[in-house]
């Protein structure tokens, strides 16, 4: 359900599939070969119990198959799945290069034997060799040109065919086909068949597909920069409600990085929540999960919050936000040519990241931090001992941004400008509207996560089955008790006969 | 990087405020071609789009492709309405945009949007005034196009949906296909369309089906029957048969007989009044039509059939006798049903004779229950009832009601209504009837009378008895109101009489007694059958009542206004209910009325109960059960049995009762071959019923259940359908009152009006029985009878028991006593290799056929010694033998037989190749759509002298004295059909009495 995104979150759903694949893994470590077999086995009850579930569970093994694929595990594949031959498979084989014959008689009579299937393979099995061919086409550069066309020809036959089952493993597909045009540098080239794909989608009522087209589109606009156009694609679309996680947190992502730039960080804050509550286990999606959080502190930071110290230790994190702590404890102390200096040093990373034009809007934030801890800290202070500690040029530049700060209503205090100083108001207590306000928003944010945990909650299949057996061999217990009984009041009504015999 | 060709519409769409036209124009124009890619950017601007759609300064074409431009914006935005208003408004710029690669996507949502828009604008126009001319373009050439691609059911769909009936008249004047009008016919019928149009368009579509002939073989036939059944109109019939009068007398024989089997007894009557009296050479066959009409004939046929084929297992009877304790009210009344049910309409009440000291047992209410049963024993023998029911009826209405009488007395008026079913209205019983109802002071009597008086009166509108049952139901007795409640919504059955419900629903709304107000909501039900959107506003009514009582009735009258319409609306209503209502009945009431709403797709409901059938309401539980059951009744569908299986085992008594009278329903008159669970089904019947601990709603059940897997002499089937398609009301009203035995057991006797004989009956123009023979292409095992069981062979091993002392030997011993005992009744195929044992039982089966008397009764001794045989794959079977629904599909004439069918068999033909194999596969889940029954057979050798088939009911000569029971009486040796004197039935009838006075 989740398809990855960049080249560090690749291996975002190793460990769920580890933990899915662990009891089949167990006894034996199965051979690719194997284990794609099982995966069409798995397709093929999917279709027939109408249960995608159990696709879903099939392309979550996608990330950590990929890397054990090459082309004799592929043509044996094939070679194992369509045991006669047919045009599909002929269309198959031709996707991967020539091989030595003698390999592949070693390989055929090991494993065709174990499945006979009469007819045909159903066609999302087709779709599902073939997104592991693009995806072992896409492994190694020279055959980039191949992967694309394979890609285009795919989603036409996916269209044609136009099956809701083949929804999940689509959305899929899609994925690799934004991934080849991305590593042939012609993501925006990709852009009007997305386009064109997702109202197709959203016609056919295609969720899945939809997802996760709208994200590639997402995606397409934020690499070119064009947030204009993303915004209006947001505001004019509506994501479905019924796409997986992993797509939600994508698509929260985006958002986040618009709003982000549009200014409106209180929503961007929001919607980089959503996305780190929503995405897999750092672990599992480092890459993910530090792009987001990367993102959110700097988000926090403009809205004027210091983000926790503990994040910056995360084992996942440490490394990758070193640049990001070190603006952190800038903005802290106030200092501004601390903040400049880091600035400088990690630049380009900034860049990478495409934070560095957020991060430069910081700089306010640090004059105002390092003011407020000032109004803290005394209650009168000379325009000039603020020039001195925050670093500023001169006086009047002082002026003019304690100034700002007061009316902007960081500080309380006013400038006292004929002697040349600021007075500070009062303390600002622990109690009063503001804390309750924090506080109503915090009970928001937790009624909403349990709500939609409990959405997200599903029953095991047919449990019931088994209380049902239960009751009934509680009934079976409860009327053998009742021979008994009855049995037994047999056995007394004897008694007496025996206690005279004695 | 590659930077792409154009990343923003922003400098097009700012020349769309450029003051230049042409400017404006070739924006407008670019913009279209933009649209798929930046069609989120394009949305911003519009609305300047739609005031330049409305400018007047533009030329034409500009305009077009503003609204083309809004158009294409709105389908991206999702806004398929708004798209189609503009595309509409685009005129040419659409029509050539169609042709535009990358734009089918588009074209075809604003063509289907524009469907459903002309649907609708088209019921309006009904009532308002124009349509868009426009939009009658569009939808001309989609018409245009489905005929010229042959796409013909597709044009007719649109066209009914649209009220387009020239349409479908043209399709047909240009095809000459009749399936397609039966098509169309069938879509009006099956889906839900409101009742004025319905009729309107069968009005339209009688005409136009070419005259029937008995030459061509035309599967229209049964379509016409169906529309002038559901049409309901006299005039149209008579004009119908008297146009086939002289010429094709037969045919109109045949149409009168399925005329029978679904219109109504008023319906049939006006026919009968009206039919011209016709000239000297036309008066006989307008005589025979007027006498097919009274409905008798086929009744009587019916019951010749039965009565024929009876193939009774009295040894399940005799098991169930032994282990049920008679004392027990509930165990008699079980047994009662269960024989009544297993003979019902053979007549044969040998096993009331032999056990005549197990009937004086009964008091009370099961008395009245086992005097009922004789009326469903005897069901159809109309002629006779007086005779047979005469020892028990009181002999003067005023002296009658002394104690423990009149529970005798009761049931037999009761039994005489059963009798009568369906043909009583403006007859002897009638009056009789309404004359103890009258004059009896006994509130037993006249629950009897006014139960008889309903049954027998069915939708017989008669004024009189309604008169009669309301001055009953104003005494304010809880017994006899709640009686008269049931019968007044019986007599008054599918009129939607306003007076009438308006005075059932107040009297209900007034009464303490709960039993005065479950008679009369479920009467209000009846009064609404089949009357779809009439009914709305009482169903509101009653679903609105605080009390659960008229609510229960409120779940009903929705469920038979809908009938087999499998109403989306109503369905889901009743599902709204099955689940939000406070009241467990009316709960329970919800699911199981599902099953009157569906019962025409039975493949559907094992689906929608699925869910229900695991709620933890366990009257939920039970209404899923009935449900399945009804609406699957007759047709093995495997799906259905999964389901009931595990629900016998259920932790709630009365969840198991449901579910094991559920698995008889659904597996009456399946085969081993065809329905593998069977077997078991039967074992576990005999299991519950035998196992004293169980509870005693689940051995009512079981013996219920015993009863209907075998009912009618193992020679019925269970269906809502008529043969011609249409609902089968006497088995609609007989279901639903069935289901209220969970209130009142003698209302199940019911059920007997659900069951349908399923065989073949050939008739000669002289309304005759010939000799004939045809063919049954299908393995003999597939349609067999099942093996009788065997007698147990000895209960020696249980002696051992005795012996040993300790308590762990002793529950050892009984297990094993348990298990031989259960082994034993199975069925033999179970141990033995099946095929062999069916094939031998299919012979055997099949030898009886040949001469349909030696074989009856007397299987028991004949199932065994058959040699091992390869089964062959088709059998001959003879006029008056059992053909059922699912083996009608297989049933040919030979052609150079001396009789051949005025109409085909079936309209389905046989599926597939596949299903002659004997799996439960092979039998298409699909109720039969028509078919069997009573056929007249054209006579291609006339000159030769016939051949007939004596009726032994129609040899009766009426008994001497009342008590004499109207049994056959011994054939004479050298007929036809000899009986076979060592059949049990053939015993001369001894005189014998119900000895009810007997137990006082």
């Amino acid at each position: 359900m989740a398809d990855v995104e960049m080249k560090p979150i690749d291996d975002k759903e190793e460990k769920k599939e580890e933990k899915t694949a662990a009891e089949e893994k167990k006894p034996v470590p199965l051979t690719p070969v194997a284990e794609i077999k099982g995966n069409v086995a798995f397709i093929e009850r999917a279709v027939s119990t109408l249960e995608p579930r159990f696709t879903h569970r099939v392309l979550r093994s996608l990330a950590h198959l990929r890397k054990k694929l090459d082309d004799k595990v592929l043509r044996d594949a094939v070679q194992a799945i369509y045991t006669t031959d047919s045009p599909t498979k002929q269309s198959l084989l031709s996707w991967l290069p020539d091989a030595p014959t003698e390999q592949s008689m070693d390989i055929d009579p090991a494993s065709t034997p174990s499945k006979q299937p009469q007819a045909e393979p159903i066609p999302e099995v087709d779709i599902y060799l073939r997104l592991l061919i693009i995806h072992y086409l896409l492994a190694s550069s020279d055959t980039h040109a191949k992967a694309t066309k394979l890609a285009h020809e795919t989603v036409d036959k996916m269209q044609a065919l136009n099956r809701r089952s083949m929804d999940p493993i689509a959305a899929k597909v899609w994925y690799a086909v934004e991934r080849a045009y991305e590593l042939g540098g012609e993501l925006a080239d990709a852009r009007p068949l997305f386009l064109a794909a997702q109202r197709t989608a959203a016609l056919r009522h295609d969720d899945e597909t939809e997802a996760s087209l709208i994200n590639r589109i997402l995606r397409s606009y934020l690499q070119y920069s064009l947030y204009d156009q993303a915004d209006k694609l947001v505001s004019k679309t509506s994501f479905p409600a019924a796409a997986g996680n992993p797509q939600h947190a994508r698509y929260h992502y985006y958002l986040g990085r618009i709003k982000a730039v549009q200014l409106n960080y209180t929503a961007a804050h929001t919607n980089l929540q959503q996305a780190i509550r929503r995405a897999p286990p750092a672990k599992t999606a480092p890459g993910f999960y530090q792009a987001v959080h990367k993102l959110s502190i700097v988000v926090e930071l403009l809205m004027g919050d210091i983000p926790e110290r503990s994040l910056f230790r995360h084992p996942v994190l440490e490394k990758a936000l070193a640049g990001y702590f070190e603006i952190v404890k800038a903005v802290r102390n106030g200092s501004l040519s601390q903040f400049q200096n880091t600035l400088s040093t990690y630049a380009a990373q900034f860049e990478a990241d495409k934070t560095y034009t957020l991060i430069v809007r910081l700089r306010q934030n640090v004059i105002k931090t390092g003011i407020r801890r000032l109004s803290l800290s005394y209650s009168r202070i000379s325009l000039r001992d603020i020039c001195v500690k925050l670093h500023l040029d001169s006086e009047e530049d002082a002026e003019y941004i304690v100034g700002k700060a007061i009316r902007d209503g960081v500080i309380e205090g006013r400038i006292v400008h004929e002697k040349g100083w600021m007075e500070c108001g009062g303390q600002k207590s622990g109690y009063g509207p503001e804390v309750s306000d924090v506080f109503s928003r915090r009970i928001t944010y937790c009624l909403e996560l349990h709500n939609q945990s409990v959405k997200a909650m599903r029953y095991p299949l047919n449990a019931h089955r088994k209380e049902l057996a239960a009751a009934e061999g509680a009934r079976e217990r409860e009327k053998e008790l009742a021979k008994e009984i009855q049995e037994g009041g047999d056995l007394d009504d004897e008694g007496p006969d025996l206690g005279e015999g004695f | 990087m590659g930077v792409p060709s154009q990343s923003s519409a922003a400098g097009v769409l700012a020349l769309l405020s450029d003051p230049e036209p042409v400017l404006k124009q070739y924006a407008l124009k670019a913009l279209n071609q933009l649209v798929p890619q930046f069609w989120a950017e394009i949305s911003e601007h519009i609305a300047l789009i739609e005031s330049l759609y409305e400018s007047e300064q533009l030329p034409q074409e500009a305009h077009d492709s503003a609204a083309l431009l809004a158009s294409k914006v709105y389908y991206y935005l999702g806004d398929y309405e708004e798209a189609l208003s503009f595309a509409l408004g685009a005129g040419s710029a659409f029509e050539n945009d169609t042709r535009s690669p990358g734009t089918e996507e588009y074209v075809e949502t604003v063509v289907s949007k524009a469907i459903d828009r002309y649907i609708q604008s088209r019921l309006k126009e009904q009532a308002e005034g124009k349509i868009d001319s426009r939009l009658q373009g569009i939808i001309e050439g989609i018409f245009r196009r489905c005929i010229a691609d042959g796409e013909y059911k597709q044009a007719i769909g649109i066209a009914l949906e649209s009220r387009r009936l020239d349409i479908v008249k043209s399709i047909y004047e240009q095809t000459r296909d009749t399936t397609l009008l039966t098509y169309a016919m069938e879509a009006v019928l099956d889906t839900a369309f409101p009742l004025a149009f319905r009729d309107q368009v069968l009005k339209f579509l009688f005409p136009l089906f070419p005259a029937p002939s008995d030459d061509a073989k035309t599967t229209h036939v049964y379509a016409l029957t169906r529309i002038l059944v559901t049409l309901n109109s006299p005039e149209m019939t008579i004009n119908f048969l008297t146009s086939l009068v002289p010429r094709q007398k037969l045919l109109a024989y045949q149409f009168a007989f399925d005329l029978v089997e679904g219109g109504g007894q008023d319906f049939r009557e006006a026919i009968r009044k009206d039919l011209p009296e016709g000239t000297e050479e036309t008066k006989p066959i307008y005589d025979q039509l007027r006498k097919i009409l009274l409905g008798q004939e086929s009744i009587k046929l019916y019951l010749e059939f039965l009565k024929r084929n009876n193939k009774v297992d009295m040894l399940i009877l005799k098991n169930t006798k032994d282990v049920l304790e008679p004392r027990s009210s509930i165990y008699h009344t079980a047994l009662s049903l269960q024989n009544a049910f297993m003979h019902a309409g053979t007549t044969s009440d040998i096993f009331l004779r032999e056990n005549l000291e197990w009937l004086v047992l009964a008091n009370n209410w099961s008395k009245f229950s086992a005097a009922a049963a004789i009326g469903v024993i005897h069901k159809g023998h109309f002629q006779e009832s007086m005779n047979i029911l005469g020892p028990y009826l009181p002999a003067q209405p005023q002296d009658s009601s002394t104690g423990a009488n009149a529970y005798m007395e009761g049931g037999a008026l009761y039994a005489m209504g059963l009798v009568n079913a369906g043909c009583g209205s403006g007859q002897e019983v009638e009056n009789y009837l309404r004359n103890m109802l009258r004059n009896s002071a006994s509130e037993v009597v006249q629950h009897g009378s006014a139960l008889g008086l309903g049954v027998a009166g069915m939708g017989g509108k008669s004024a009189e008895a309604y008169d009669d049952l309301k001055q009953t139901l104003f005494t304010d007795s809880a017994v006899a109101g709640e009686a008269a409640g049931y019968a007044m919504g019986l007599i008054m059955l599918g009129t939607a009489d306003a007076t009438s419900a308006e005075e059932m629903l107040t009297y209900a709304r007034e009464t303490q007694h709960e039993k005065i107000i479950r008679g009369l909501a479920i009467g209000l039900a009846l009064i609404f059958y089949g009357r779809q959107e009439e009914a709305d506003d009482m169903v509101k009514l009653l679903m609105a009542e605080k009390d659960p009582i008229l609510r229960y009735g409120g779940v009903y009258t929705l469920a038979l206004a809908y009938a087999g319409t499998a109403n989306n609306w109503a369905v889901r209503q009743l599902l709204h209910v099955a689940v939000s209502d406070t009241s467990d009945d009316v709960r329970r009431a919800a699911v199981t009325s599902l099953a009157f709403l569906l019962f025409k797709n039975p493949a559907q409901v094992p689906r929608i109960v699925q869910l229900l059938s695991e709620s933890y309401n366990p009257h939920v539980r039970c209404g899923a059960t009935l449900a399945l059951g009804i609406a699957c009744a007759g047709t093995g569908l495997q799906d259905a049995v999964d389901i009931l299986e595990p629900m016998t085992r259920d932790s709630v008594d009365f969840v198991r009762q449901g579910a094991l009278i559920a698995l008889g329903m659904i597996l009456v008159e399946q085969s081993e071959a065809s329905s593998p669970s069977l077997a078991s089904t039967r074992a576990l019947y005999a299991k519950i019923v035998s196992d004293k601990h169980d509870d005693p709603m689940a051995r009512f059940g079981a013996a219920l259940g015993q009863g209907l897997i075998d009912a009618g002499g193992r020679n019925v089937t269970i269906s809502l359908q008529s043969r011609a398609g249409s609902r089968n009301t006497s088995a609609i009203v007989g279901m639903v009152l069935f289901c209220q035995f969970w209130y009142w057991y003698p209302l199940a006797h019911c059920a007997c009006l659900a069951f349908e004989p399923t065989g073949i009956i050939g008739l000669d123009e002289n309304l005759k029985a010939p000799k004939f023979e045809f063919i049954s292409n299908a393995k003999p095992s597939l349609f067999a009878y099942p093996a009788a069981t065997k007698p147990p062979k000895k209960e020696t091993v249980a002696k051992v028991a005795t012996a040993v002392l300790s308590t762990t030997a002793k529950v050892k011993a009984r297990e094993k006593r348990k298990a031989v005992e259960a082994g034993e009744t199975v069925p033999e195929e179970k141990k033995d290799g099946d095929v062999e044992m069916k094939g031998a039982e299919a012979s055997s089966s099949r030898h009886g056929d040949v001469s349909p008397i030696s074989g009856s009764l007397s299987n028991l001794a004949e199932s065994t010694g058959k040699g091992r045989k390869s089964e062959p794959s088709s059998e001959k079977l003879s006029n008056f033998s059992r053909v059922t629904p699912a083996q009608l599909a297989y049933i040919t004439f030979p052609a150079d037989g001396r009789y051949q069918p005025v109409r085909v068999v079936s309209t389905r033909p046989p599926s597939t190749k596949a299903s002659k194999s004997p799996s439960s596969a092979a039998l298409a889940p699909e109720r039969s759509g028509g078919g069997g029954g009573i056929l007249i057979m054209a006579d291609t050798r006339p000159d030769e002298e016939p051949d007939y088939i004596e009726f032994e009911t129609q040899a009766v000569v009426p008994p001497a004295g009342p008590g004499a029971a109207p049994n056959p009486p011994p054939s004479t040796p050298g007929r036809h059909i000899a009986l076979d004197e060592s059949a049990p039935e053939a015993d001369p009838p001894e005189s014998f009495e119900y000895p009810f006075g007997n137990d006082t």
